[in-house]
């Protein structure tokens, strides 16, 4: 089991591991990105980013394909794009469209592109695509007026009942939680270039803190939503159409907030971790109920 | 709204007045619009237009990023393209459309420079012409009608060019300046130059031909001289030279009368010198033909004096009337400089006659009219560019909703760093703490009550939107209403009888009444104070806001509402929790206070340190951010990270509760009467007390911070003034979830970051205070349904499907996965039914026990499960089957002969007919899978558009693979078919045994293969199934198992080039994973590229000789391939073909 302690001098807020599993970013509130390689029991800290001007809320990196590319979020308000060539990291983009804190940052699907998602306290959502030569578009979507929290891509899926030898009808969508305690899908529409509102959700009673839509591709689309209520929502859409169907992770209520959950690679375990400090594990079982599968506390 | 964007410029309210603006963001360029309206600033994000009639009003700001500093930026000087702005971007020039929406506001890019560009200038007679320079030592002459590449181009080889200018008067001539020489071109005189300008001792930064004597150029250096040169008379020396004590960075001609102005590169107070230029002294030498070089030194006339740092730049702002042959041209000057201001500087007449500008003098010609409008504005859409038209492009052009595009600026942030004054002292009127106009006080408001939140500023018509929370309920006193408040200041405000005007919006919770009595007490708070000429909105916030306001003028003036460290004053505000009076009357009240002392000079501290990036805290909605996290990593393995805390800490915990309960009985008379609303102000709850937003905690820490340190030095904590802040302690600890979870920042990880009295103890080697945190993996892989070891020992590709399920099965039940163990089992025994009584008429498929239905409930189950391996695993049989069958049927007709498939047509009766008009219509048939053939190249070509590699290829193949499997074993047939001339045989012959392989087969023991392959799965699993397989397939290619992959997607995928799509990119993974050398431009993603196609053996980009397998089209290099035949015969892309046998394969 790895382990790293005290990799920053103040809270770490994220942490993700590459495709291949070889480097760990992590981010903190004492400003600073540190890049991690991980090779079995050990650990070695390759370099460490310095540029944001904020506490770093969360990192991401891009598909491999388009190189060794990590993209940072941070409370003044920028997103930036970071790029590794010949074990040198440098700033290759700034994306500084939000005018408060932005929360949260994805990389699109690689078949999209190298697009990214930006969610803001300014209640609006970005989409950066990077073209050539450094321009960027960004779409900007006023999502939920009082801030967004988290923002998270669909896996890529394609419409279904396409005639035989159709190419069938890209599904391009993304979620959004926020602090108007909603809930929003998204949808991608080609003619417009631009994105719509698919769907809101309501069922939280206090701010939506994280949205996670599972990157399994099976029966259904999952999105699981985690908030200040104290709750955890599993919203389910069959065939990628028709309503959202609701269920709680937990009838009664969870000892505190939760901040972030997370989905397993296909999808099956989602992990949701809290204000308690705890790590909590759970599994649909086949009747369709979440089970507990497991618990992590530091 | 509406701003008046064509207006007179003599309405200007911004002429003659001296104003600063503060513009941050590295600009490092400026430039005026002919019309001198708008002023456009250039950094590496992008431009910045500013309108300076209306400078409080944000600016438009056209995004566009560049690594490398903006070195010049110029306004099309043309009447007839004012809407033209060049800037540079490194060796590109831009052309900016701002008639366009800022998004495509991009019109040309001019490229054609090989290293930066240093300097840009418009031609001032052609609109389309201009010239740049770089450092490169070219100089390119443009004409925008052509832009793709210079039409003059000129170099001295030796030494970079610093600036390029036109001559005004003579649209032929430009002048360059390199390291310490001018030269002067002549465009029809190609790359010769006219003259060279040799003097300087260092290099020049800056020339400037005079506008009135075409001849006459200026030059300033490093050595800190201009010198003043007249080519046509003398070419060998300068006929005047200026020493100053100062490198000079820019010099120029005024552009009236006759003077100059230089600006020092270092030092020279930061000011731009004016000069005039003797003209007597000029008259005598005129008849001097022996050029007499004059040296003086630097004698000012007047010193722009002000700026903090260095000017960046210099230019002027003129107006004068319309239509008119009269000079009655007015300037001002504006400055840009390195101190983030930007300032205009009236000019006096007295000035003009120092530089013997004669004023109102009839002129020749008229002086060039400009549109007088600004392009601050967003543009919405397009707008038909109609140069002749003039007047109806204005007219389309103008909107009124840029401002709802301004978000990427604070309003009010903007608004505080704008200055103005109507007073010609412009040296000291930017210290002065007054208010001046409505755009400063409503900054000044804006940061004093951080809670109000302006939904609308236009300082230019007078309009504010605002909304707030007061105590109007009549019911609840404790209770705050929503407010939203429009309110119109008539232009002469705060003059006498221009009282502003108040309205409130309707509001289910405010009464009528209420809202009288309010619309009352508002208007004679307005009058009160504009009767005194003075500004009220200050006031009429604090009541709207329930405070007390004071009718008593004298008293209120005292208080300056003018804050020069606005962003401190804010933090302070916002962290104080109570409204600005209280917090002000506290501070007043305890000033003697010692302890307050302390408590403010935290503060104090952690407002330098926590950044707010200018933002309005209370409107900062930004959650509290995780402390602790758990992300899946790709291998079911979970990383979590943790803060922690120690034993040392949870002592301290309690010793402070302690202090805490302390607190709260000495403190509670204040709690009681003060109600703190910062947490329900945004979601108009009753307080919360567990924080939310990031910046509730951020004061809380530091004020649970500062309790810790009073309550470890045994601090007494009976002082009245102390309640504020227990307040605050109060919302921290009223309960013990918040104050656990409060504790680790408490204890010092946000005082590390935010407050230096903290950071020493830290440096003191207390390391109870300094944050732990752990990150660790958690293997958690026995939860996920996938498992990597089965992957390793999983067989994909065998030609006996029941011994790959019991291989499985065994696999399975090695790793412990019962459940799977038995379904392979099971697979495995109907398998082996199956294979048994193959011969046998009856197949069991649709029976309980019979394999369809075996494999539907198994789908169903495993989908339930979310087990993705298992279910691209059973496909994996199916696929396997089906490809098993196909060969199995093919072995009977290679069996019968070698002559033909379509002769084993002829054993069925039904079929005749059909095989029959196969070999009548043989040539139609061969021409029709020609087109067959070209369609599926077209495939792989537009494939390689996509820069696909040779594996997408394969994936093509794989597409193809169910008939070429048998195809390849049908080669005899295509042989014949090479006679009629067919390049590559195979694909026709392909089309032929698909054809026959599903139709011709009716007989009873081919009948169960038929089945199943058909019936097995159901046409929606199959599409699923597929869909599963490729997600496997990720998976496999994350846990780094490339040739599992391969295999499996060989085997599975029979499916649509829309299939293909969906992974066509992790093919080209596979290629970084074999070879890490291959180089993938992050930024083009889709671009259609050259032919690229890579060796199948090496990886690399094939030029030249290569070798082409005819069969299954891979390639590989010559020699790549010399050495893979040498051993194997395998095609080396894995896609099963063996080349050697189909092709020919010596070189």
């Amino acid at each position: 089991m790895v382990s790293i302690t005290n990799a920053h001098n103040d809270l770490i807020h994220d942490a993700v591991l590459d495709y291949y599993g070889k480097r760990l970013a992590t981010c903190s509130s004492d400003k600073t990105i540190k890049v991690f390689e991980v090779d079995g029991e050990t650990h070695k800290l390759l370099d460490t980013l310095e540029g944001h001007e904020g506490p770093v809320w969360r990192v991401d990196w891009a598909h491999p394909k388009f190189g060794t590319i990590l993209a940072s979020c941070s409370y003044d308000g920028k997103v930036i794009v970071w790029k590794e060539e010949n074990g040198r990291w440098s700033q290759i983009a700034t994306h500084a469209v939000h005018s408060a804190s932005v929360n949260s940052v994805q990389w699109a699907p690689h078949e999209y592109g190298v697009m990214l998602l930006a969610a803001s306290s300014d209640g609006k959502v970005s989409i950066i695509e990077f073209k050539e030569q450094g321009v960027s578009a960004p779409i900007i979507i006023d999502a939920h007026t009082v801030g967004v929290n988290s923002a998270c891509w669909a896996p890529v899926s394609y419409e279904d009942g396409a005639a035989a030898g159709e190419q069938p009808k890209e599904l391009r969508r993304f979620v959004t939680g926020g602090a108007d305690n909603l809930v929003k899908v998204w949808r991608y529409n080609s003619e417009t270039q631009t994105y719509a509102l698919e769907d809101t959700l309501s069922g939280h009673a206090d701010w939506v803190r994280d949205v996670a839509w599972s990157p399994s591709v099976l029966l259904r689309s999952y999105i699981a939503s985690v908030s200040q209520d104290k709750t955890c929502i599993v919203w389910s859409q069959e065939n990628n159409k028709g309503p959202w169907k609701k269920t709680e992770v937990q009838q009664d209520k969870f000892p505190d907030v939760l901040w972030r959950a997370s989905w397993s690679l296909s999808g099956n375990i989602l992990a949701l971790s809290g204000g308690d400090n705890k790590v909590t594990l759970w599994k649909e079982n086949l009747a369709g109920a979440w089970e507990p599968a497991g618990e992590v506390q530091q | 709204m509406s701003i008046n964007n064509r207006g007179d410029p003599f309405d200007s309210p911004t002429f003659g007045k001296s104003l600063s603006l503060k513009v941050d963001g590295g600009f490092n360029a400026i430039s005026i619009n002919p019309s001198a309206r708008d002023v456009v600033l250039a950094s590496r994000q992008g431009l910045y237009i500013i309108d300076l009639d209306d400078p409080f009003s944000p600016p438009r700001w056209l995004h566009h990023e560049t690594p490398w500093q903006v070195a010049d930026v110029q306004w099309c000087p043309h009447p007839a393209k004012p809407h033209w702005v060049v800037s540079t971007s490194n060796q590109k020039a831009i052309i900016w459309n701002l008639n366009r929406s800022s998004s495509d506001a991009i019109e040309y890019a001019l490229h054609g420079h090989s290293r930066a560009i240093t300097d840009i200038n418009f031609n001032p007679q052609e609109p389309d012409i201009l010239a740049t320079c770089s450092v490169d030592t070219y100089v390119h002459a443009w004409d925008l009608r052509s832009p793709k590449r210079p039409f003059y181009s000129t170099s001295p080889w030796r030494s970079s060019a610093s600036q390029v200018k036109w001559n005004h008067k003579d649209s032929n001539i430009m002048a360059s300046s390199h390291g310490n020489d001018v030269f002067i071109w002549d465009l029809r005189n190609g790359s010769t130059p006219l003259v060279k300008l040799e003097g300087h001792k260092s290099s020049v930064n800056s020339i400037d031909f005079n506008r009135f004597k075409s001849s006459e150029i200026m030059s300033s250096s490093n050595d800190g001289t201009v010198k003043f040169w007249d080519y046509s008379r003398c070419v060998t020396n300068s006929i005047k030279t200026v020493q100053t004590d100062f490198p000079i960075w820019r010099g120029r001609y005024l552009p009236f009368g006759k003077g100059y102005c230089v600006m020092p590169m270092v030092g020279g107070d930061n000011s731009v010198y004016l000069m005039n230029l003797d003209d007597t002294d000029h008259e005598e030498e005129f008849g001097n033909t022996d050029c007499v070089e004059k040296a003086s030194k630097l004698q000012p006339i007047y010193t722009f004096k002000g700026h903090s740092d260095r000017v960046i730049d210099f230019l002027w702002r003129s107006r004068h009337s319309h239509d008119t042959f009269i000079d009655d041209r007015e300037f001002e000057l504006v400055t840009w400089s390195k101190d983030c201001s930007l300032r205009l500087w009236p000019i006096s007449d007295i000035l003009y006659d120092k530089v013997n500008f004669e004023r109102n003098k009839r002129l020749e010609e008229k002086l060039p009219d400009y549109q007088y409008m600004t392009y601050n504005r967003e543009v919405k859409g397009n707008v038909v560019d109609n140069s002749n038209d003039y007047k109806r492009v204005k007219e389309n052009f103008v909107t009124t909703s840029g401002l709802t595009n301004m978000n990427n600026v604070n309003h009010l942030n903007w608004l505080s760093g704008v200055r103005m004054n109507d007073e010609h002292s412009p040296a000291d009127m930017f210290e002065e703490p007054k208010l001046h106009n409505l755009g400063e006080e409503v900054s000044a408001i804006g940061h004093k009550f951080p809670k109000v939140v302006f939904e609308k500023i236009s300082v230019s018509t007078g309009e504010l939107v605002l909304t707030l929370n007061g105590p109007w309920d009549e019911n609840d006193p404790d209770e705050y209403i929503f407010l939203r408040i429009e309110v119109k200041i008539p232009a002469d405000y705060p003059c006498k009888g221009n009282a502003p005007r108040f309205r409130i919006e309707e509001n289910d919770k405010l009464t009528s009444a209420t809202k009288q009595k309010m619309m009352k007490k508002l208007n004679e708070i307005t009058e009160l104070y504009t009767d005194s000429g003075l500004y009220c909105l200050e006031q009429c916030l604090h009541y709207l806001l329930g405070e007390e306001v004071s009718m008593d003028l004298e008293r209120s003036i005292d208080e300056p509402l003018f804050y020069l460290d606005v962003p401190n004053v804010s933090e302070f505000n916002d962290f104080s929790s109570v409204t600005g009076t209280d917090m002000t009357d506290a501070s007043v009240e305890s000033s003697s206070d010692s302890e307050n002392g302390v408590f403010k000079s935290a503060y104090d501290d952690g407002a330098e340190i926590r950044n707010t990036f200018g933002r309005n805290l209370a409107m900062d909605s930004t959650p509290v951010p995780n402390e602790c996290g758990a992300i899946w990593t790709s291998t079911g393995q979970l990383l979590t990270f943790f803060s922690t805390d120690n034993k040392v800490d949870r002592k301290q915990r309690t010793s402070l509760k302690l202090t805490r309960e302390q607190l709260e009985t000495k403190a509670q008379e204040e709690l009681k009467s003060d109600k703190d609303n910062v947490n329900n102000m945004l979601d108009g709850q009753p307080s919360d007390v567990r924080p939310k937003r990031y910046v509730d905690t951020l004061v809380k820490k530091d004020a649970a911070s500062h309790v810790s340190d009073s309550s470890s030095s045994e601090e007494s904590d009976s002082d009245d003034s102390f309640g504020s802040f227990v307040d605050d302690w109060n919302d921290i600890v009223g309960n013990d979830i918040v104050a656990r979870t409060q504790v680790p920042a408490l204890l010092g990880n946000f005082g590390k970051s935010f407050g230096s009295v903290h950071s020493e103890s830290v440096k003191t080697g207390d390391s109870s205070r300094v944050i732990k945190n752990v990150i660790m993996v958690n293997d958690f892989s026995n939860l996920i349904t996938e498992s990597k070891d089965l992957a390793l020992q999983y067989d994909i590709m065998t030609e006996f499907p029941e011994e790959m399920a019991r291989h499985n099965a065994l696999a399975a039940e090695k790793y412990g996965y019962e459940e799977i163990s038995h379904c392979w089992q099971i697979l495995s025994d109907m398998l082996m039914a199956e294979k048994t009584d193959s011969f046998t008429s009856f197949t069991w498929n649709s029976n309980p026990l019979g394999i369809k239905w075996f494999m539907k409930e198994a789908i169903v189950h495993f989908e339930l499960e979310g087990n993705i391996q298992m279910l691209s695993m059973l496909y994996c049989v199916v696929a396997n089957l089906y490809r098993d069958n196909l060969e199995s049927s093919e072995s009977y007709n290679v069996q019968d002969s070698y002559k033909s498939l379509v002769s084993y047509n002829f054993d069925d009766s039904k079929e005749v007919w059909k095989s029959d008009v196969n070999s009548q219509y043989s040539t139609n048939n061969t021409i029709n899978s020609q087109g067959d053939m070209s369609y599926k190249s077209k495939i792989l070509a537009s494939l390689d558009n996509h820069s696909i590699r040779s594996d997408e290829i394969a994936g093509v193949n794989q597409y193809l693979m169910g008939t070429r499997v048998a195809n390849s074993r049908a080669m005899p047939t295509s042989k014949r078919n090479s006679n009629i001339g067919f390049p590559t045989p195979i694909i026709p012959a392909l089309t032929r045994v698909t054809d026959i392989s599903v139709e011709l087969i009716h007989d009873d023991v081919l009948e169960s293969f038929r089945n199943s392959v058909h019936e097995i799965l159901e046409p929606n699993d199959i599409i699923k199934c597929k869909r599963y397989v490729l997600m496997y397939a990720k998976l496999l290619y994350r846990w780094g198992l490339p040739m599992e992959r391969v295999k499996l997607l060989k085997m599975c995928l029979l499916s649509s080039a829309a299939d293909l799509h969906d992974d066509m990119f992790t093919a080209s993974d596979l290629n970084r994973v074999n070879n890490n050398s291959i180089e993938v431009n992050w930024i083009t993603s889709s671009k259609t590229d050259n032919f690229v196609a890579s060796c199948n053996y090496c990886n690399l980009r094939i030029k030249g000789n290569m070798f082409v397998c005819g069969n299954c089209q891979h390639i590989m290099h010559m020699d790549c391939a010399k050495k893979w035949w040498a051993i194997g015969n395998e095609c080396p892309s894995g896609c099963g073909c063996h080349c050697p046998n189909e092709y020919d394969v010596s070189p």
